[in-house]
């Protein structure tokens, strides 16, 4: 066993390109999303038309917004004449979002739904009409977290877990299968080395590797990314590990079923990209037809809810005592899984 | 150590790949499978190295069934591809098979000395294989199947895309294990490899067709030609 995990680190050593995509990778990525999912300094820029009081225009330009007020009105009523010509405004970018008023109430006219646009421009809207109104204010509080969280902070956990996973089932997939195509698993498997010293090996192998990737994941995100981590960081790195350590054997698990390189990159949407779904992104416990169940047979699942246990709801040990059992058991099975299927390769 | 086969049958799915072959190799001698691309030369291979098992008949290495943990130990193989790691020096090869045959360390080192600078790349151990050429890979390989001082060598199509300086020297190191007193079994489709065998196993379509010494198959041609006995198997004049 030890002449393998010494071989897989030579290995890596001589190949640093396969060392960075999966140590250095990871990191890039959580950079991308950090700034694609962070609050950016964004001002709405609202059109305000003569039918809106000019108490709620005064209130509106004390918030974090731009505000040109029409002395003309505005009107969407017509459908008649669609597009409606006001549309121009927002179509040019002149305007995110176009205000007027009747005796329903206020209308908001924008050019789509997108989230973080429309947030910024209701809570905007909302704190000015509090502020004129005081009994038709909201306030919301959280049992987790904080209000300033954003995008990024609320997902990290997932996207620790996936990106992990992902890098180390490639890396390990290939690997395996080309031990197979070059001919040295033969030359391995008529050797007097006992199959579980070759699936140890290789697990532990790469498993060093991923210990290394998860504390630099996981500390590039808190120390550099400025990610809130509430609960330990070791356990974190610990479940980083567990799970990294069962995308080692899955990927070991479909080069057994792959020919080639490129047969393990068809695995990807069977094996990873389900996962993705079930990783905390969608609410699993509202799916149809009881699919949410699926997710008992996914390491991502357990693995992610307990960074979630973890990170965000700063819960311990005694909180995770169940996704824990469910990565060892996912871990104990694939790693079975395996030396049995090495047996195709051995006669005695 | 003495190999004998006997009537062994091998098919993959429907494709009967080996039939009814029954075949001797002793030691101090270097047996040569010949035959045409397909005719089972190294399904044959991977049924002595044990990664196979004949659906019918019956393998013995020294008297005993095989495959067994005694005699596959025995084994050095050399498969018709490199089986090498592209990513490690040369030396790392020889060091993880070392420890793969479980080696014990000054011995291993010693014999890593030894294969080296047996296959002429003691100057290479350090540089990574990928750079090496294809030779040199060859070369390596060689050196990892010698590497447990192996008592029976299986080597599959050992000078395929080797030039003729290469080969030359190659076959000189068969002699060279077969003088030490080592049973070599080496495929090839090259008709002038085979006279420097001692006996010939002729395979064609997955039948032994011939198997006698180089001087006596030669005999049996109407033109000293060894492949003229391929030519008679195909028009059916050989009994």
């Amino acid at each position: 066993m030890k002449g393998i995990i010494v071989r897989i680190i030579h290995q890596m050593k001589n190949d640093r390109r396969t060392l960075a995509l999966m140590v250095i990778a990871p990191l890039m990525i959580l950079t991308l999303l950090f700034f694609l999912l962070s609050e950016s300094d964004y001002r709405p820029l609202i059109t305000v038309d003569s039918s809106v009081p000019p108490q709620l225009v005064d209130e509106l330009q004390r918030q974090q917004a731009d505000i040109i007020v029409l002395d003309s009105a505005l009107d969407w009523t017509d459908d008649s004449v669609q597009p409606f010509a006001v549309d121009q405004q927002l179509l040019d970018g002149d305007a995110d979002a176009l205000l007027r008023m009747d005796q329903e109430g206020l209308h908001i006219r924008v050019l789509e739904t997108d989230g973080t646009k429309l947030g910024k421009i209701t809570a905007v809207l909302k704190s000015a009409l509090a502020e004129l109104n005081p009994a038709a204010g909201m306030s919301i509080s959280q049992v987790y977290g904080s209000s300033d969280d954003t995008l990024f902070d609320s997902l990290a956990y997932v996207l620790l877990g996936l990106l992990s996973f992902f890098f180390v089932f490639i890396i390990a997939g290939i690997s395996f299968v080309r031990e197979r195509d070059t001919g040295t698993l033969e030359r391995l498997m008529i050797s007097p080395i006992r199959r579980v010293s070759v699936v140890g090996g290789y697990t532990i192998g790469y498993g060093i590797f991923t210990i290394l990737q998860s504390i630099l994941m996981i500390a590039y995100s808190h120390y550099v990314l400025g990610l809130d981590v509430v609960g330990s960081i070791p356990l974190s790195i610990f479940v980083m590990v567990l799970l990294a350590f069962s995308a080692v054997s899955s990927g070991a698990l479909v080069s057994i079923f792959a020919n080639n390189e490129f047969q393990v990159m068809q695995f990807i949407p069977i094996v990873i990209i389900p996962q993705y779904f079930f990783s905390g992104l969608i609410a699993i416990d509202t799916l149809p037809y009881g699919l949410g169940k699926i997710a008992y047979i996914m390491p991502v699942f357990y693995g992610c809810t307990a960074l979630k246990e973890i990170m965000i709801k700063g819960n311990g040990l005694a909180d995770i005592w169940f996704q824990l059992i469910g990565l060892v058991t996912i871990n104990l099975l694939l790693f079975t899984l395996n030396v049995f299927a090495l047996k195709k390769y051995r006669q005695l | 150590m003495q190999i004998e086969v006997t009537t062994v049958q091998k098919s993959f799915g429907q494709a009967v790949v080996l039939q009814d072959l029954s075949i001797k190799a002793k030691a101090g001698a270097i047996l040569g499978l010949l035959g045409p691309s397909g005719a089972g030369k190294t399904t044959l291979i991977r049924l002595l190295n044990g990664s196979l098992r004949p659906d019918h008949g019956t393998i013995k290495v020294e008297g005993d069934a095989f495959p067994n943990r005694t005699a596959q130990r025995q084994i050095g193989y050399m498969p018709q591809h490199d089986a090498v790691y592209l990513d490690l020096s040369g030396i790392d090869n020889l060091l993880f098979f070392g420890h793969i045959y479980g080696l014990k360390t000054k011995y291993m080192r010693r014999r890593i000395g030894e294969v080296l600078e047996f296959v002429g790349l003691q100057h290479d151990a350090t540089k990574i294989v990928g750079n090496y050429s294809g030779g040199m890979r060859k070369r390596l390989s060689l050196a990892i199947a010698l590497l447990h001082e192996p008592a029976i060598l299986l080597l599959d199509e050992p000078t395929v895309g080797i030039d003729p300086v290469l080969r030359q020297a190659i076959w000189q190191h068969f002699d060279e294990l077969r003088n030490q007193g080592k049973t070599l079994i080496v495929s090839t489709h090259v008709m002038d490899e085979a006279t420097r065998c001692q006996d010939v196993a002729l395979l064609y379509n997955g039948k032994l067709i011939e198997h006698d010494t180089v001087p006596n198959l030669l005999a049996k041609t109407p033109d000293g030609q060894m492949e003229s006995l391929f030519f008679m198997a195909k028009a059916g004049e050989l009994q």
